[in-house]
């Protein structure tokens, strides 16, 4: 098997924009994933919701084109382009059969570089967004998931979610004015990275990428230093009331305090993969296939990129009438996991587990651009990828047992639950 | 076609090949193989599709097929938690990707493993297609696991209404019913029943296996033989569904009131058989109406902020079907307003028809959809999944072709044909206002 690093063609011709070409066996298709800075974290102390307007009007005018011409030149290629925003980036994803590939380059860079924003279909635009938070309403595990993270995290961090009406608000107030202000402080060069799999040939692409962007100007968007810490974990819980629902969510978790630099995370992100990583972890062994509990259980470590301190949570679905006795079985796992550790044999299935998902994940060119670029994101080069089953297999059971002890309390886990209760 | 000399392999029959796919036939037992390397990735894609799924239930054992597959996990044979040989534990932890699903017309297990792993998922699939535990104390907490996947449905308006609309536009024929089934029958169908119905349809000469991906073909077919051959055929013939949906005299409606936020307009004509030539053509429709921001209903509806998302729903199946148009409204917008928006677009195509650009766009959507369905071992099983169970793979490899003989006559001919008001079913979903 050949590795990344030997297989993928980087490329940074175009001061600001690094690309990385994979090319596969597959015929005839191409996967562009890319990013830039520019995602909600940059609209601090403003409109939270900007960035994700601004990624989600790329696709309704240019200054060239309306929103129809610009559909009609991908649809009649049976071509995508896709545009949203997330904490720190505007991401972009783009398929196409290889022979449409200009075509698709030179709309994005059209669609990136000079939006219309026009005021009519901003309107609409919010109109939608805003009656897909609303039916979020409805949305058990989601309500749990935004009540979790505001008891876990203060205001200004960046694990910290607004409310519902708080999110419908935002949107709703922001102008036109708004989105040309955030396009023209973070769009541009300076941090941006694209990956590109299936049929394509590293020089066509950064030649038409070099063409599409050589006049675009540099920007100098950074993540900024991240100082806001989660708030101290505490014990309690919370019951979020919502009617004629028949089955309900449950997070159960805390925050962590590290992010993915620190030397315990891989330790601890091994530990609690086997707690509820997966189907033969420990909660879908005993609380779903064992003791019949609910549907979905799992257990995972999030928001530790670009420094941030991140936290530690344990999802499931139950039935309201056995939420009290799941809550009990998933709190037994959790005490067990925690007082006695993990032991040897658990680890080292795991490091099997990830070695091989590894290889699996390279069965699609989405799956593959997706990798690449979400690894370019973090600033790491692509070697990382190659070392990442050696960086597992080197991790010992003492370091995730001490890991696992060092950042989880049971004594101060933090319980929402959502739904008819 | 005669089988050429790379097409021998022991123990088998070469039926044909289509698109680089081979078929072959365990002469042993009558087990449909499909073959496919490809060595753009170091892995493999091995699937297991049984022809039998919800559409072999009836009252009393509705949500049996999905059921039964739940319990196919929990052991067999050789793979089993007293031999620390458990499916999901073998699997998983070399990296594999392993799952199963249950629909209308079959059910499918399928893993995704590093390619020399691939004997590992060919044995537990051969070992439970005939050695499955299905013990009643293992029924017993895996009715409760699938009972909260049915009230997590049920959780969802979209789910509830769907269910609601198929139920009332079949209403003799199994479509009838959801997958999932119906609650009282998912709690109360005994294990004896779920062994009978696991005895009738989990044999070789039901099943269609698919290897797909980075292996020797001759060693591939030789380990399927291996393993598989050991079962024989049904000693019974695999019983036929033989219920047709009694002709539909006249529209119907129904309506689901719950607590919500946004209503639901979902409305529903019966389609024809998925391997009848009509299917085309009512496929190139669906995107001409609402895949696309060019597309009709996205210009009506989308754009002029009367609903957030359009979803068509299209699928083929074995029996007749359904061409089902849902609008997901924006709060405070009348559910008449674009039932009737959707109704006038079909009558403006019944009247004037499709144009040729539009045809030509919905082709080449197509086109790369297609394309896209070869990217990755799981891609192409999992489409060539979808054939098997309404009755021919090749459907997957010949779609294309297909779909570029469905002309702008054609296109009108069949929403014609089909978009009728007597053959309709429209469902609402009404939000009602919490209690306080």
């Amino acid at each position: 098997m050949g590795t990344f690093s030997d297989q993928v063609i980087i490329n940074e011709e175009i001061k600001g924009v690094k690309t990385y070409v994979m090319p596969t066996g597959v015929k005839d298709v191409v996967t562009i994933s890319g990013s830039m800075l520019g995602g909600s974290i940059h609209c601090a102390g403003k409109n939270s919701k900007v960035s994700s307007l601004v990624a989600s009007m790329l696709d309704k005018g240019t200054e060239k084109k309306n929103k129809y011409e610009i559909s009609d030149m991908l649809e009649s290629v049976g071509a995508e382009l896709n545009f949203s925003s997330t904490r720190y980036h505007t991401h972009f994803t783009g398929f196409c059969l290889k022979n449409n590939l200009e075509t698709v380059v030179s709309l994005l860079a059209e669609q990136l570089t000079t939006p219309r924003f026009s005021t009519e279909e901003l309107s609409t635009l919010q109109g939608r967004i805003s009656g897909n938070l609303i039916r979020d309403k409805e949305n058990t595990k989601k309500l749990a998931m935004i009540q979790f993270l505001r008891t876990l995290f203060p205001r200004n961090h960046p694990n910290y979610q607004a409310t519902i009406d708080e999110s419908v608000e935002s949107v709703k107030k922001a102008s036109v004015k708004d989105l040309f202000a955030f396009h023209k402080e973070h769009y541009g060069l300076g941090s941006i990275k694209i990956a590109a799999a299936g049929d394509v040939k590293a020089e066509a692409l950064n030649g038409l990428l070099l063409e599409a962007m050589k006049d675009w100007k540099n920007k100098k968007t950074n993540i900024p230093k991240i100082t806001e810490k989660a708030i101290k974990p505490k014990k309690g819980s919370q019951t979020i009331k919502v009617q004629d629902k028949t089955s309900a969510d449950l997070y159960i978790g805390q925050s962590i305090g590290i992010n993915r630099e620190h030397k315990d995370y891989y330790p601890l992100m091994l530990g609690v993969y086997i707690l509820g990583g997966n189907f033969s972890a420990r909660l879908m062994q005993t609380v779903r296939d064992k003791q019949g509990l609910t549907y979905g259980i799992g257990s995972s470590i999030s928001g530790v990129s670009f420094g941030a301190d991140g936290y530690w949570s344990t999802w499931g679905t139950f039935s309201p009438d056995i939420l009290k006795k799941g809550v009990g079985a998933t709190k037994d796992q959790i005490n067990l996991w925690f007082d006695k550790g993990v032991t040897e044999e658990e680890l080292s299935a795991k490091k099997t587990t990830i070695n091989g998902s590894y290889k699996v994940s390279m069965d699609s060119t989405s799956g593959l651009t997706s990798k690449i670029l979400s690894n370019a994101e973090q600033g790491r080069d692509l070697l990382y990828l190659d070392e990442y089953p050696k960086i597992i297999d080197a991790i010992s059971l003492s370091e995730v047992n001490t890991a696992i002890k060092n950042h989880v309390d049971p004594e101060k886990l933090y319980m929402v639950s959502a739904g008819t209760l | 076609m005669c089988p050429k000399n790379n097409n021998k392999f022991t123990g088998y029959d070469f039926i044909k090949e289509s698109a680089g796919i081979e078929e072959y036939v365990l002469v042993e037992n009558s087990l449909r193989v499909l073959v496919l390397e490809d060595h753009s990735a170091p892995v493999a894609t091995f699937m297991v599709t049984y022809h039998v799924g919800s559409r072999n239930e009836a009252i009393g054992y509705t949500g049996s097929t999905h059921l039964l597959e739940h319990l196919m996990f929990k052991g067999s044979r050789n793979f089993n938690k007293d031999k620390n040989t458990a499916i999901w534990t073998e699997l998983q932890n070399i990296g594999a990707q392993i799952n199963a699903t249950t629909w209308n017309d079959r059910t499918n297990y399928f893993e995704v493993v590093p390619s020399e792993h691939l004997e590992r998922a060919i044995a537990i699939e051969a070992d439970r297609m005939r050695h499955a535990f299905l013990k009643d104390e293992d029924r017993q907490p895996e009715m409760t696991v699938v009972r909260n996947e049915f009230e997590r449905g049920e959780n969802s308006p979209f789910d509830v209404l769907d269910k609601n609309i198929w139920a009332t536009a079949y209403q003799a024929h199994p479509y009838h019913h959801s997958t999932i089934g119906w609650r009282s029958d998912i709690e109360n169908v005994s294990t004896e029943r779920l062994k009978n119905f696991y005895d009738t349809y989990y044999w070789p000469n039901n099943a269609t296996v698919t290897v797909i991906g980075d292996f020797n073909k001759k060693e591939a077919l030789a380990s399927i033989n291996k393993y598989f051959s050991e079962h024989s055929k049904s000693k019974e013939p695999i019983p036929p569904v033989y219920t047709d949906e009694p002709e539909q005299e006249g529209p119907r409606r129904i309506m689901v009131k719950r607590t919500g936020q946004t209503g639901i307009v979902g409305i529903a004509h019966k389609t024809p058989k998925g391997l009848h030539e009509d299917t085309y053509a009512l496929q190139v429709l669906s995107k001409i109406l609402a895949d696309g921001k060019t597309s009709r209903l996205n210009k009506l509806i989308i754009d002029k902020g009367l609903a957030t998302s359009i979803f068509m729903y299209d699928f083929p199946f074995l029996d007749n079907g359904l061409f089902i148009t849902y609008a997901f409204l924006t709060p405070g917008i009348d559910h008449k307003e674009v039932e009737k928006i959707i109704i006038n677009e079909y009558n403006n195509i019944t009247e004037s028809g499709v144009s040729k650009e539009e045809v030509e766009r919905a082709q080449a959507q197509i086109r790369a959809t297609v394309a896209f369905s070869r990217d990755g071992t799981y891609a192409v099983a999992s489409a060539l999944n979808e054939a098997i169970a309404i009755g021919d793979w090749t459907f997957y490899t010949n779609f294309m072709d297909n779909i570029s003989n469905a002309t702008e006559e054609k296109i009108k001919e069949v929403v014609k044909k089909y978009f009728t008001e007597d053959q309709s079913t429209t469902g609402w979903f009404i939000a009602k206002e919490p209690k306080v």
